[in-house]
Formats: structure tokens, sequence, C-alpha cells
């Protein structure tokens, strides 16, 4: 991969990061978070993970962000808030300045570090044996998260299906 | 073998206890009865074993240590027990009366609501007094001091429904806590004098001077752990809880409060004999408390009409003196009086228990009389108890009581005083004890509407049992200058056998004077009893005379020298009005209003902090990335380092 | 900083940069929807670190980590997506200030 395409996808990504944050509307919210998420299969795929990148795509953009999308729908919120924060102005900043301080902390020593080999040093991995490591080494938590995500649907449902306290019958 | 004897000894108590406590609504009083006497018979039978054992041993001592119980820095107490010449005699008495009077209880107590709790209670009391005299160091005694001060509360209000008789019990119960204190007090001090609290160690440990003054630690440890016996054993000033604690059933007045609770206090200072010759001063305390309780007590019991009162009276008088007798370093006549008395005012109380219940719980001696021909095997028991008291000879009281006078006259500790007190008492006690005899058994029949008749056998064996152990118990301690004339020199069994442990004094009196003394107090004993009998069966107005003569100083007598009301008005009711002061000035306006300030605050401390749980979870979460990302600063920019 | 390679340091910069403006989203956005969003974006970022971990030592693990990691984010929006609906059922509203209601 080359450095012009990788900064030019990071500060892509960077960008609808924010704007994901920072969009008032929530929708907008969700489409920048679409778009993200598509910018970053894209890193997945220039760093030799196609198969993460096929499932960022699907799963991430496709399905997650459709489940955000239609809740988003259903609420079905006209009226605009008058901003899109919460709490206090100056609070919010202190959480700002807090979350730089997290950033600031983990990479002011980040190059300072020795030499790592640059871009491209990977070795490229076909799917047979992502799935191979999947179903021996990692079989165990394979079928945890099978069971979790059975879980979760019944969970989900469960908690969809109360009925709301402005609702008599 | 030694450590299996002594743990049946020591456990089937515990678990007669258990039995019967567990069974405690059971109104069955053969199955609770056979339990507790079945437990104590048990017992008795491991401590006859045990005897043996302690005789055949070369040293006469066996010590068997269960575990380790205190291990703190230097004070180390073992759950230890020592069995010798002292604690083996005492095992002996305790389960041997103690059985006794388990077996007579069945029949006393017949009529009882709550007999399983009644035997659980004597079973515990056996327990805790084996406790008391097997304990091979201070602290494990205190356990059995304590024990045994629990029992006699539990039993003294057994019948707690009556006021008064509850209120008896916690007057026992709280006298001896004074007492108690001080017990605790001298341990302290003998632990910070000689770093130890075994009694072998102690004893070893004894300078060979006596201390001179009253400020040594010896002496000051001693008048401590005396105040402790005066608690327990009846003494001048804190006897007062005795007479009360004549609430209880009589078999317990009889086990407890006759033979051998109440020679606690007088256990203790035998098995501490070196120790206390090591402060003459607080001997000297100790016999003249020891005497003049002897009389003032002896005094008291001249004018009771209760039947158990004046046996209350008569057991103060004769702590009074086995207490005389320790005094004066005669600790192994005043053991050995501890032995006699135990017999003869066990069975004495017994009779008394067994008069009481067959006139249907009356104890006026008044409303007594003529009971002679109704009740022959009470009446002749009753009778070797009395001469064995008033100290006739063979019977076993002449034999210690003598030899307690003849110490007392002879000692170097003793003095002529002393030996006058003693003699006052003895005839004091021949007098109150024959004027009982004769309103009791020998006067006119005053009461002929009730159907008086002799109790069954499980009351009036032990009576013989205790009545034989009576007349012949002195048997064992003949005093030499006896022996030196009686065929075959009988040797003082007892003395030699107490002598492997205790310290015994070398008295060089002459036969001739001890022969003398020995004359003498049998002839005021006898001449003070006949008076008794023409006073009260002849009639003669001597004692109304007499009151009529000294009226206030009867009166004080009768009144037991006014010494409840005394310590009412002197001690009570100041302490109260302490308390009170204390309570509504110091602890409501002052420490209550303290500790609400700190409650505020800790309120206060609280709202202000509760802001921070406010239930937002962003908040939460920025509280969590700010933690995260400061120690992650300081970890990554080497602020640590 | 802009080297003519890029290493493993460039794409944990990247990662740690979107991972604390997920963080922002979350702790100062009002609507619930917008925080899952927020969580989503973290983490992405933690995939991404893992992939490029996996990249650069030439090493499958990461993949399959992030592979779990997307499994279990999926799992993460239905539970807080199904939350929202509820909390949106009882107050008609979705603002991350109900959920204190929970306290009482």
């Amino acid at each position: 991969m080359s450095p012009t395409i990788f900064y030019s996808l990071s500060i892509v990504l960077v960008v609808f990061s924010l704007l994901v944050v920072l969009c008032k509307n929530p929708l907008h919210s969700a489409l920048f978070l679409a778009l993200a998420m598509i910018d970053l299969a894209f890193i997945f795929f220039e760093l030799k993970a196609p198969f993460i990148a096929a499932v960022q795509l699907m799963v991430y953009a496709g399905a997650v962000m459709v489940m955000f999308v239609m809740v988003l729908m259903l609420f079905d919120l006209k009226e605009d808030e008058e901003s899109a924060f919460s709490g206090n102005p100056v609070i919010n900043v202190f959480k700002f300045l807090s979350a730089g301080l997290l950033c600031w902390a983990i990479s002011s020593k980040l190059f300072s570090y020795g030499d790592v080999a640059g871009l491209g040093a990977g070795k490229e991995f076909d799917i047979k044996a992502l799935g191979t490591t999947l179903y021996t080494k990692y079989i165990f938590a394979f079928e945890a998260l099978g069971l979790l995500l059975l879980l979760i649907a019944v969970g989900a449902v469960a908690l969809s299906r109360t009925k709301g306290g402005t609702h008599d019958s | 073998m030694e450590k299996t004897l002594l743990s049946i000894l020591l456990l089937t108590p515990v678990i007669g206890f258990l039995i019967n406590g567990i069974r405690f609504r059971s109104k069955n009083i053969k199955v609770a009865g056979s339990i507790g006497t079945g437990a104590a018979l048990i017992s008795f039978i491991c401590s006859v074993a045990l005897f043996f054992k302690v005789k055949a041993a070369p040293d006469h001592m066996v010590l068997v240590k269960f575990f380790d119980w205190i291990n703190i820095g230097s004070l180390n107490i073992a759950a230890e027990f020592l069995v010798d010449p002292i604690s083996s005699i005492m095992i002996l008495i305790i389960t041997g009366v103690g059985t006794l009077i388990h077996l007579f209880s069945i029949g006393y107590m017949d009529h009882d609501e709550r007999p399983a709790k009644y035997f659980s209670y004597l079973n515990f009391f056996l327990f805790n007094m084996l406790v008391l005299v097997l304990a091979s160091s201070l602290p494990l005694m205190f356990v059995g001091w304590e024990g045994v001060g629990l029992c006699s509360y539990l039993l003294i209000g057994f019948w707690f429904t009556d006021k008064e008789k509850a209120a008896a019990g916690m007057k026992a119960f709280i006298t001896n806590r004074i007492g108690d204190a001080g017990f605790l007090l001298g341990m302290f001090m003998l632990f910070y004098t000689f770093g130890t609290l075994s009694f072998g160690e102690l004893n070893e440990m004894m300078p060979a001077i006596p201390e001179i003054g009253w400020a040594g630690p010896v002496t000051l440890a001693c008048l401590f752990l005396f105040i402790g016996a005066t608690g327990k054993s009846a003494q001048i000033p804190l006897y007062v809880w005795l007479p009360d604690a004549m609430a209880g059933p009589t078999p317990v007045s009889a086990l407890i409060h006759a033979a051998t609770m109440v020679t606690a206090g007088i256990y203790m200072i035998v098995r501490m004999s070196p120790v206390f010759m090591v402060a003459p001063n607080v001997m000297m305390v100790i016999a003249t408390i020891g005497g003049l309780t002897a009389v003032l007590a002896a005094a008291v019991g001249l004018t009771q009409w209760d039947i158990k009162k004046v046996l209350a009276y008569s057991t103060v008088s004769q702590l009074g003196y086995m207490f005389l007798a320790v005094g004066t370093g005669a600790f192994i006549p005043g053991f050995f009086h501890l032995m006699t008395h135990a017999f003869f005012k066990a069975l004495m109380f017994l009779g008394a228990g067994s008069i009481i219940h067959a006139m249907h719980h009356e104890q006026d001696m008044r409303k007594m009389g003529g009971l002679k021909k109704k009740m022959p095997i009470t009446y002749w028991t009753f009778m070797f108890g009395w001469l064995a008291i008033i100290g006739m000879p063979p019977f076993a009281g002449f034999f210690s009581k003598d030899e307690i006078l003849w110490l007392a006259w002879a000692s170097p500790l003793g003095s002529k005083w002393l030996w006058a007190l003693g003699m006052i008492g003895a005839a004091m006690t021949a007098f109150y004890m024959t004027r009982l005899m004769c309103l009791v058994f020998w006067g006119e029949e005053t009461r002929s509407d009730h159907k008086v008749k002799e109790s069954g056998l499980t009351m009036t064996f032990p009576l013989m049992v205790l009545g034989f152990l009576s007349a012949t118990a002195g048997f064992l301690g003949i005093p030499h200058v006896i022996s030196a004339v009686l065929p075959g020199h009988p040797p003082n069994i007892l003395g030699d056998w107490l002598g492997h442990t205790v310290v015994h004094l070398d008295i060089h009196g002459s036969a001739i004077t001890e022969w003398l003394l020995m004359g003498w107090s049998v002839t005021v004993a006898g001449a003070s009893a006949l008076l008794a009998y023409y006073c009260y069966i002849k009639k003669i107005t001597f004692v109304d005379k007499f009151t009529e003569q000294f009226k206030p100083l009867h009166q004080l007598v009768e009144k037991k020298y006014l010494v409840d009301e005394l310590y009412q008005a002197k001690i009570i009711t100041p302490l109260i009005g302490v308390s009170k002061i204390l309570w509504s000035d110091i602890d409501v306006s002052f420490v209550d209003k303290c500790t609400h300030l700190l409650s505020r605050f800790a309120v206060s401390c609280g709202k202000g902090f509760r802001s921070f749980q406010n239930g937002n979870m962003q908040t939460y979460a920025f509280y969590m990335l700010l933690g995260s990302a400061v120690t992650l600063f300081y970890i990554m920019t080497g602020m640590g380092k | 900083m802009i080297a003519s390679t890029i290493t493993l340091h460039h794409c944990l910069f990247l990662s740690i940069l979107i991972f604390s403006i997920g963080a922002f989203g979350v702790l100062v956005r009002k609507n619930i929807i917008v925080i899952l969003m927020g969580i989503e974006l973290m983490l992405n970022a933690v995939n991404l670190s893992f992939v490029s971990f996996g990249y650069f030592n030439s090493s499958l693990d990461g993949q399959l980590m992030s592979f779990f990691v997307m499994t279990v984010a999926a799992a993460e929006a239905g539970v807080g997506l199904a939350l929202a609906v509820t909390v949106f059922k009882k107050f008609k509203k979705i603002d991350i200030k109900l959920f204190e209601t929970l306290r009482d």
C-alpha cells in the first residue's frame, strides 16, 4: 500500500468519524458512519485482510447500519431538539479534553519505539487458512459466540416486547 | 489413660447438661433425674479412678494438657488440668456429694414444672466446679470460678417467677462480681510480677523471705485474691448474698451454697499456699476476717427462725472458721474442715430439704416440732450432722474444728484473740444448732393438720450416706496428740496425703495444752448445747430475759446488723445517683451530642459524594475515560519512573 | 510523521484517533442511537488495531480477533437498540438522561 492511499483513506476516515459525532441529525450521523465503515473496509483490504474487509462491508456497513437506520425511522423524530449535546457545555469541553488526553497519551511515545517493518511486509493469508484456524484454534470462542448471538436474539426480542408506559393494552 | 479418665470426668456432666438442656421442656423427672444423676455418678467413678492413679504416681501428680488456650507473647496458658492431692480430694467431694444431691433432687423436685432444666443446670455446675478445682493455672480456674457463679445465679433464681427469688439470684451474681474483679486484679498483679499464672510455676517462684509491709506485689496480689475469695466464699464484707441465696431449691443450697462452690475461696488459698505464706500481713487479714465472720454470722444464726436461714448463717460462720484456719497457716486443717463441713452441712441441708418437702414448703421452725417420731431417718441422720457441727467427739467436726482452734492458739501466725473468736463462735454454733434440733425435732408437735411422713428412699439414701460420712470422716485426719494415745497410733491420713503439696507448719506446742484446749472447747460446746436444750425444751426463761436485757443488741443481730440496709444506703443509692448524673449529664448531653455531630458530619459528607453518583451514565463513562487516560498518560510518559 | 513508508505506528495512531473521536461522541451526545454509533466507532478503531497488528506480525490471529469483535459488536448493537426502543416506547424520546430514572 502506498502512503498516498493510506493517508487519503485515513483523512477521509477521520473526517467521517468526526461528522458522525458532530452531526445534529442522527440520520446524517448514520450515513457518515456507514461511509466511515466502507472507508475502513478499504483500509482492511489494503492491510491484506480481504475477508475481514468483506465482513466489514456486509455486516457493518450492511446489516448493522440498516438496523440503526431502521430504528431511527421507527422513532420518527420529527421535531428536532435544540441541541445534539447533553449537559453542560463546560463539562463537554472537559470531556473533549480528556478524550484528547487519551489520544495524546497513547500516541506520544508511539513513534519513538524502534524500527518496525514498513507497509508491505505482511504476508497474505488465504481464506482457507483463516477458516482452518477459526474452526481449530478458536473453535471454543466460535461456539461461545454462537451461543451469545442466540441469547442476544432472545434478549432483544424480550426487551422490545415489553409494553411501554404509555400503552394501556 | 489419665487423659481419657479426665476427659470422661469433665465431659459427662457437659453431656448430661446438653441432653437435659435440649429436652428442657420435659416434665418427666424420672428421666431427667436419671440422666443427671447418671452423669454425676460416672464422674464420681472417674474421680475414684483418678484418685488411685494419683496415689500410684511417683510424685503424686497427674498433669494432663488438652490444648493451648491462650498464646500471646509471653502469656502462655494451656487448657491443662492438674490432679494432685488437693484437687483429687476436691473432685471426690464434688462428684460424690454431687451425685448424692442429684439423687436427692429426684425426690425433692418431684412436683416441679421444669425438672430437666434444673438437672441440666446442676450438671453444668458440676462441670464448672471440676474445671475450677482441676485447673492448673489461674485463668483456667477463673473460667470455672465464673461458671459456678453463673450456675449459682441460675439455680438461686430457678423459681424466677417469684420476684424476690429472682432478685436474690441477681444479688448473688452482682456481689460475686465485685469479688471477681478483685480476683482478676490479683491475677494481673501476679502476672505482672512473675510473668506466669500457672500454679506450679508460681509456687516455685515465690521468694523465700516473706514480704514485710503492705505494698509488696505479692501482698497486694494476695489481698486482691482474698477479696475474690470473700465474694465467692461469703465472708465479711461480701457475705450478704449467701443468706438470700436460700431462695433456691434446697438441694442447690446443699450442693452449691454449703458443700462445694462456697469453699472455692478456701480451695484457692490452699492451692496457692506458698504464695500466701509470703504475705504474712494478708494472712493476718484473712484470719481476722475469718474469725469475725465466724462469730458475727453465728450470732445472727442465734436469732433466725427460718430453718434454711439458720443453716445459711451457720455456713457463713463455718466458712469463717476455714478462713481463720488458712489465715493462721493451718492450710491442712482448713482443708480438712472444708471436707468434713461439706459432708455434715450437705447432710443438714438435705435433712432440712427433707423436712421442708414433708412440711409442704414450710420453712419456719416455729411451725415445726416433734418431727422426731414422724421422720425417724431424717432425724437420726440430722442428729449425726448436729453432733458433727458442734464438735462432739468422735464425730467429724470435732477433729477438724479442734485442730483449727489449736493452731489458732499455737501457730506463729495465730494469736489468743483468734482462738477466743473461734471459741465464742463454737459456743454459739452449739447453741443455735441445738436450738434448731429442739424446735424441729424434739419439741411438742405444733402442727397436726398436715400429715407429715418420712420422705422416700431417693431422699433418705443420700442422708444415710452423708450421715455415715459425717460420723466417720474425722478419722481421716486424727491429730497427732490423739493418735499418740490411741492403740496402733493411726496416722493422720489426710494430713500426710495433703502434705505432698500444701505448706504445713511445724507446731511445737505442748501436748498438755492441746489436750486442755480440746477438753475446754468440748466442754464449752456441750454446756452451750445443754443450755439451749434447757431453754427450748424445759422452757426456762433465760432467752426471754436475755433478749429483754439487751434488746437493742438483740434487735440489731436479728436484723442481721442492718448490713443490707447499710449497703443500700451507703453504696447502692449513691451509686444509682451517680449513675443517673452520668447518664443525664455526661451521656445524654455530652457523649450523645458528640456522636450526633459526628453522624451529621458523615451524612453531609455522603450528600457531597452523592453528587458523583447521579445516575448519569455519560458522567460515569467520563470518569472511566478520564481515569484510564490519566493512568495511560502516567505510564506512557514515564512519569512513574 | 509523514513518512515514505507506512509503519504499524501510523495505523495505531489512526486507530487511537478514531477511538478518541468515538469516545468523545459517547460522552457528549444526547441521542442514545448516536451514542451507540460512537461505540461502533470505538469498536471499529479496535478492529483496525487488531488487523494492523496481525498484518505487521504476519499473523492470522489479529484478523480472527477482529472477526470476534465484529460479532460481539453486532450483538451489542442489537441489545442497545432494543433498549433504545424500550425507552422510546415509555418516554417518546430517546434522551440518554432518561436512563437516570433507573436510579430511583
